[in-house]
C-alpha cells in the first residue's frame, strides 16, 4: 500500500532531477569555471609549491613580471612589469612594472615587493623547492646555499617603485620565459609578517581572508579536499578584460572519479582521463577528448645512495629491461612517445641523445657487468609511487618486466599518498620512485638543470663534476648551435650513468568542455586564466540536434 | 555428583538426562553434537557451510594446480579480453583465459584466486584475533564486576571513540608495511563490539542458578568463567563472528587502496573490486566476477551463522 506513492514520487523526482540544469550550465551562466586540478594543494604559496595541480591555482591569485600567452608558448605577455629591456648581451634585465598595479587589499605593487619576494623564495631557511629556479641571478646560489650571507649581492634590485632590475650570472635570452614561473610570483611583505617571519612556512597568511594576492582572482575559500574557490579581483590592474567572475578547482585524486564527475555535469575540465578509457572517447562525435603534445617527462628516479641502485650498471640493466614502447601503447594509451633521452625533443630543435632503447640482451649484461649472475640474487628493493590508478599499472608492468627480462624477484611497490610520497622523495628515504618532470619554460635547461649538485629537484644524490661543469659553460655560451651542443654532450653523461631511467614523453589527455573559450593547446599547458570565457555551447547544440534527430528519423543519438 | 547444570539441559534431548550414576556421564557434554544435529537439518546452512569449504579448497589448493596461469604475470598486449578466450602471448605462449584478462594482461581467474587466499586469510584470521581478545575481555569484564568492569569498560570507550583508521595507520607506520601486521591490526581494532556482546551475556548468564551450583561445589573462578560462562556465551558469539569476517574482508579492501594492506601487483577480493569498479563501463567483468565470489561468501557466512545460531540456541529456534 504504501510503496505506490513512494514509487511515484520516486519517479516524479527521477523525472525532476532529468530536467535540473547541470552544476556545470549553471557555473557557466554564473561565469565559474569549475576545474578538475588532481591532487590536494600542498600550499598556496609560490615558494613552497612545486607540482603542476598548485602552481594552476597560483596562476589565478598571482601574477608575475611576465604572463603566459594564451596560445602561443614563445611568446611573452606583459604581466606585472609593462615591458621589459635587455641589455646587449642579455645578462641585465630591466623590468618597468605598471604604475596601476596593486594588491588585493588595495596596497601598491612595487619593485621592493619582488625584491623581497626573490629574497623569500632564495632564502636558505625557507628551503624552497624551487629555489634553484632562481639561480638565473648572480649570486643567488651562493646566497641559497648560505655561502653569502647579504641579499644585498644577489642580483636583482629596485630603483624606484616601478624598474626592476635583474642582473643575471649568464647571457640568457629567454629570462621572460623564466619569470612566467611560480618560482618569481611576488608576495605580499606585510600580509606573511603579520602571521610569521619571512621564512616561516605553512603559516596562516595563506589561508583565505588572510591571503593577499595580486593577480586577476583572490582566495575566497579552501576545504582540504573539496575545492579551493577564487573570485574575480576587483583591484587586478586588468579586471576589466577578465571574463570570468571566479574558478572552483577541485582536487580529485582518481582520474575514474574526475571522469564520473566531468559526464555528470560537475567539472568544465578535467585534470586528467583513466587509460581505459581513452579509447572510447576518442570513438565519440564531437569528443570532449584532448590530446596535446605536452612538454614532460614521465621517468623512475633511483637513489644512488642505496644498495642496489648505488651500481651504475645495475641502474644500466633497469633502464635497458623497461619496454616503454609496451608501456605507452598498452598501458597509457594516450598517445605518448618512449623516451630515449631524458628532455623531450620539442624543445627548441634541441634533440637529446638517442640512448635507452628496450634491449632486454644488453640488459642482461649489464646486470652480470653489477655483479648479480642471476636477477634472484639481487636484493629487495621498492619502487615507491604516488596513489594513482594509471602509476599502480606502470609499476606492475614494468615490476613484471624487470622480472621477466632480469629474473628480479623481490621488487616491491609501494603507494604513498601524493603529500607524503613527496616529502618521501625530498628525503630521499626511497629505492626508486616515479615521477615526473614537466618543463617551466621552453629550453632543455628546465629539465637539465634539475640534476646538476644539490639541485633543489635532483633528490637522487647523483653528482656529477663533469655534468655540472658542462651545464655551467652551457650557461655562458650565447650561440644557440654551440649552447645545444654542450647540452647535449651533458645529457650524454646523464643517460650513460641513468640516475633516472626515463619511461616516456607526456601528452597531456584531458577533458574539455565546449563552453570554455580561449582555450588553446599549450606545449607547458600554463593557461592564463583571463583570457578564458564561458559561453553556453548548449543552445546552439540543441537546435543541431534536433535537426539530426528530423534527418535520421527513429534512429536513436549520434553516440 | 550431578553433572553442572546448563540452561539448556531441559530441553535437551533425553541423552543427557540418563540416570546419573551411569559411568558415560562424564562424556554427557553434547552441546556440540546436539549442535550439528540441528545444523544438518537446516539445509541452507549445509549449503553455505559446503560452500565455504569448497571456496576456501578451491582458493588454496587450486593454484598449486600445474597449467594454472601466474596471477601478477602481465601480457600488455592481451589486455581486456573477454571470457573463455584463448591468445598467444609475444613469446609464444598460449594462455586460456578462463574469465576474461585485465588491463595488464593478467589473468582474472587465477587472480581472482590468489585474491581468495589473501581475503579469506585476513577475515579468518583477523576475526579469530579479534574474537579472542573480545571473548576473554568481555568476559573478564562482566564476571568481575564493580569497578573492574566499569574501568575495563570504560577503555573499550575510548577506544571506540578513536578513529579506528587511524589506529590501524599508526600501527602499520609504527610497525612497517607487513602482512601479520594487517591481521594483527584488524583483530585488535575489531574485538570492541565483541567484547561488549561477550559482557553483557556474561552479566546476564552470572547470576543464574546453575552458576550458583557452581560455585557451591567450590568450582574455582576460572574454571567457572571458561568451562561455564564462555561456552554459553557462544551463540551471539558465533552470529557476531559470521558478521565480523564480512566486515574484516571490507576492512582489509579499504587499507589495501590506501597502501597500507596488500601491496601491488598481489591481489585480495577487496582489491579486484575496487578496481574493477573503476574500469566498470570498459570492463565490467573485471567488477562482476570478483563481486559475485565475495558476495556469495558473505552471504554464505551469514546463512551459516544463522544456522548456528539455531543449533547453537534452541531457545530461540522455538520463537
Amino acid at each position: 500500500m504504501m510503496a505506490l506513492p513512494l514509487i511515484c514520487a520516486t519517479l516524479s523526482f527521477g523525472f525532476l532531477s532529468c530536467q535540473r540544469e547541470t552544476r556545470v550550465e549553471r557555473a557557466t551562466r554564473d561565469k565559474i569555471l569549475l576545474l578538475g586540478n588532481g591532487a590536494e594543494p600542498k600550499a598556496l604559496d609560490p615558494h613552497l609549491v612545486s607540482s603542476v595541480g598548485d602552481a594552476n591555482i597560483l596562476r589565478a591569485l598571482f601574477e608575475g613580471l611576465v604572463v603566459p600567452h594564451p596560445a602561443d608558448d614563445f611568446a611573452d605577455e606583459p604581466g606585472v612589469a609593462e615591458r621589459w629591456e635587455a641589455n646587449d648581451d642579455f645578462t641585465e634585465w630591466r623590468f618597468f612594472l605598471r604604475h596601476d598595479a596593486k594588491w588585493s587589499n588595495g596596497d601598491p605593487l612595487t619593485a621592493q615587493d619582488f625584491v623581497y619576494s626573490f629574497h623569500r623564495a632564495l632564502h636558505p631557511d625557507m628551503a624552497s623547492p624551487y629555489s634553484s629556479m632562481l639561480y638565473f641571478l648572480k649570486n643567488a646560489e651562493d646566497f641559497n646555499t648560505g655561502k653569502i650571507k647579504d641579499f644585498s649581492q644577489v642580483g636583482v634590485r629596485a630603483e624606484g617603485d616601478h624598474l626592476l632590475v635583474c642582473t643575471l650570472v649568464s647571457p640568457t635570452p629567454f629570462f621572460p620565459d623564466v619569470v612566467k614561473h611560480t618560482a618569481w610570483l611576488p608576495v605580499h611583505q606585510a600580509t606573511i609578517e603579520a602571521f610569521g617571519s619571512m621564512t616561516d612556512s605553512y603559516t596562516a597568511w595563506q589561508r583565505p581572508g588572510n591571503l593577499v594576492s595580486n593577480g586577476p582572482f583572490t582566495l575566497i575559500e579552501w576545504r582540504i579536499n573539496a575545492y579551493v574557490k577564487v573570485r574575480k579581483n576587483p583591484l587586478y590592474w586588468d579586471a576589466d578584460a577578465v571574463a570570468l567572475n571566479g574558478i572552483d578547482f577541485y582536487p580529485i585524486d582518481s582520474p575514474f572519479t574526475e571522469e564520473k564527475a566531468f559526464r555528470n555535469g560537475l567539472l568544465h575540465s578535467s585534470y586528467s582521463v583513466p587509460d581505459n578509457l581513452i579509447a572510447g572517447y576518442r570513438e565519440k562525435a564531437n569528443t570532449p577528448l584532448r590530446i596535446e603534445t605536452y612538454s614532460g617527462t614521465y621517468f623512475y628516479r633511483c637513489n644512488v645512495d642505496k644498495k642496489p641502485t648505488d651500481n651504475v650498471n645495475f641502474r644500466r640493466a633497469l633502464a635497458y629491461a623497461i619496454d616503454q614502447e609496451t608501456i605507452v601503447k598498452y598501458v597509457t594509451r594516450g598517445g605518448q612517445i618512449p623516451a630515449y633521452g631524458f628532455t623531450p625533443p620539442a624543445a627548441e630543435g634541441y634533440d637529446p641523445p638517442h640512448v635507452i632503447r628496450f634491449d632486454p640482451e644488453k640488459a642482461r649484461d649489464f646486470l652480470r657487468k653489477a655483479g648479480y649472475a642471476k636477477g634472484s640474487d639481487v636484493p629487495e628493493f621498492t619502487i615507491l609511487i604516488n596513489t594513482l590508478e594509471s602509476h599502480r599499472n606502470i609499476a606492475m608492468a614494468i615490476q613484471d618486466m624487470w622480472k621477466k627480462n632480469l629474473g628480479l624477484e623481490k621488487v616491491k611497490i609501494e603507494n604513498q599518498e601524493w603529500k607524503v610520497y613527496q616529502q618521501t622523495t625530498q628525503d630521499q628515504r626511497y629505492d626508486v620512485s616515479r615521477a615526473g618532470w614537466i618543463g617551466d619554460y621552453i629550453d632543455p635547461t628546465t629539465f637539465l638543470s634539475i640534476w646538476r649538485t644539490g639541485d633543489s629537484n635532483n633528490y637522487t644524490g647523483w653528482t656529477n663534476p663533469t655534468y655540472d661543469k658542462l651545464l655551467r659553460e652551457s650557461f655562458l655560451l650565447s650561440n644557440p648551435v654551440e649552447r645545444l651542443a654542450k647540452l647535449h654532450e651533458a645529457e650524454s653523461i646523464l643517460m650513460d650513468e641513468l640516475p633516472i631511467l626515463p619511461i616516456y614523453w607526456y601528452t597531456r589527455v584531458y577533458l574539455l568542455h565546449p563552453d570554455v573559450k580561449g582555450w588553446h593547446p599549450l606545449l607547458l599547458d600554463h593557461h592564463p586564466y583571463k583570457h578564458l570565457d564561458l559561453i553556453a555551447a548548449k543552445s546552439e547544440a540543441k537546435s543541431e540536434a534536433k535537426a539530426k534527430r528530423q534527418n535520421s528519423g527513429k534512429k536513436g543519438g549520434a553516440e | 555428583m550431578p553433572p553442572a547444570d546448563s540452561p539448556d539441559s531441559a530441553l535437551a534431548p533425553p541423552s543427557s538426562r540418563r540416570d546419573a550414576n551411569a559411568a558415560t556421564i562424564e562424556k554427557g557434554s553434547s552441546l556440540s553434537r546436539d549442535a550439528w544435529l540441528r545444523l544438518r537439518k537446516n539445509a541452507l546452512a549445509m549449503a553455505s557451510l559446503c560452500f565455504l569449504v569448497g571456496i576456501v579448497l578451491v582458493s588454496f589448493l587450486l593454484p598449486l594446480v600445474p597449467g594454472i596461469p601466474d596471477p601478477n604475470a602481465t601480457h600488455p598486449e592481451l589486455q581486456s579480453l573477454g571470457a573463455f578466450s584463448r591468445a598467444t602471448t609475444a613469446e609464444g605462449q598460449s594462455i586460456f583465459y578462463l574469465l576474461g584478462s585485465d588491463p595488464l594482461g593478467r589473468d582474472v581467474f587465477s587472480r581472482i584466486l590468489y585474491g581468495g587466499r589473501m581475503s579469506l586469510a585476513v577475515g579468518f584470521l583477523a576475526t579469530f584475533v579479534s574474537l579472542t581478545i573480545g571473548m576473554i575481555y568481555g568476559a573478564v569484564s562482566g564476571f568481575a564486576g564493580g569497578r573492574i568492569d566499569s574501568a575495563m569498560m570504560r577503555f573499550v570507550d575510548i577506544l571506540y571513540a578513536l578513529p579506528f583508521m587511524i589506529i590501524v595507520i599508526i600501527l602499520t607506520t609504527y610497525f612497517g608495511n607487513q602482512l601479520w601486521l594487517l591481521f594483527v591490526c584488524i583483530g585488535a581494532v575489531e574485538w570492541l563490539t565483541m567484547s561488549r556482546i561477550v559482557r553483557g551475556q556474561v552479566l546476564s548468564l552470572k547470576r543464574q542458578e546453575f552458576i550458583d551450583a557452581a560455585r557451591s561445589l567450590g568450582l574455582s573462578q576460572s574454571r567457572i568463567l571458561f568451562r561455564h560462562i564462555i561456552p554459553n556465551t557462544l551463540g551471539p558469539v558465533v552470529v557476531y563472528t559470521t558478521l565480523t569476517v564480512p566486515a574484516v574482508m571490507r576492512l582489509e579492501a579499504i587499507l589495501s587502496f590506501l597502501g597500507l594492506g596488500v601491496q601491488p601487483p598481489d591481489a585480495s577480493w577487496g582489491s579486484l573490486i575496487k578496481e574493477g569498479a573503476d574500469l566498470m563501463s570498459s570492463d565490467p567483468g573485471l567488477l562482476i566476477y570478483p563481486a559475485a565470489v565475495f558476495g556469495a561468501t558473505l552471504f554464505s557466512l551469514n546463512f551459516l551463522g544463522d544456522g548456528l545460531r539455531d543449533a547453537l540456541d534452541p531457545k530461540s529456534s522455538k520463537d
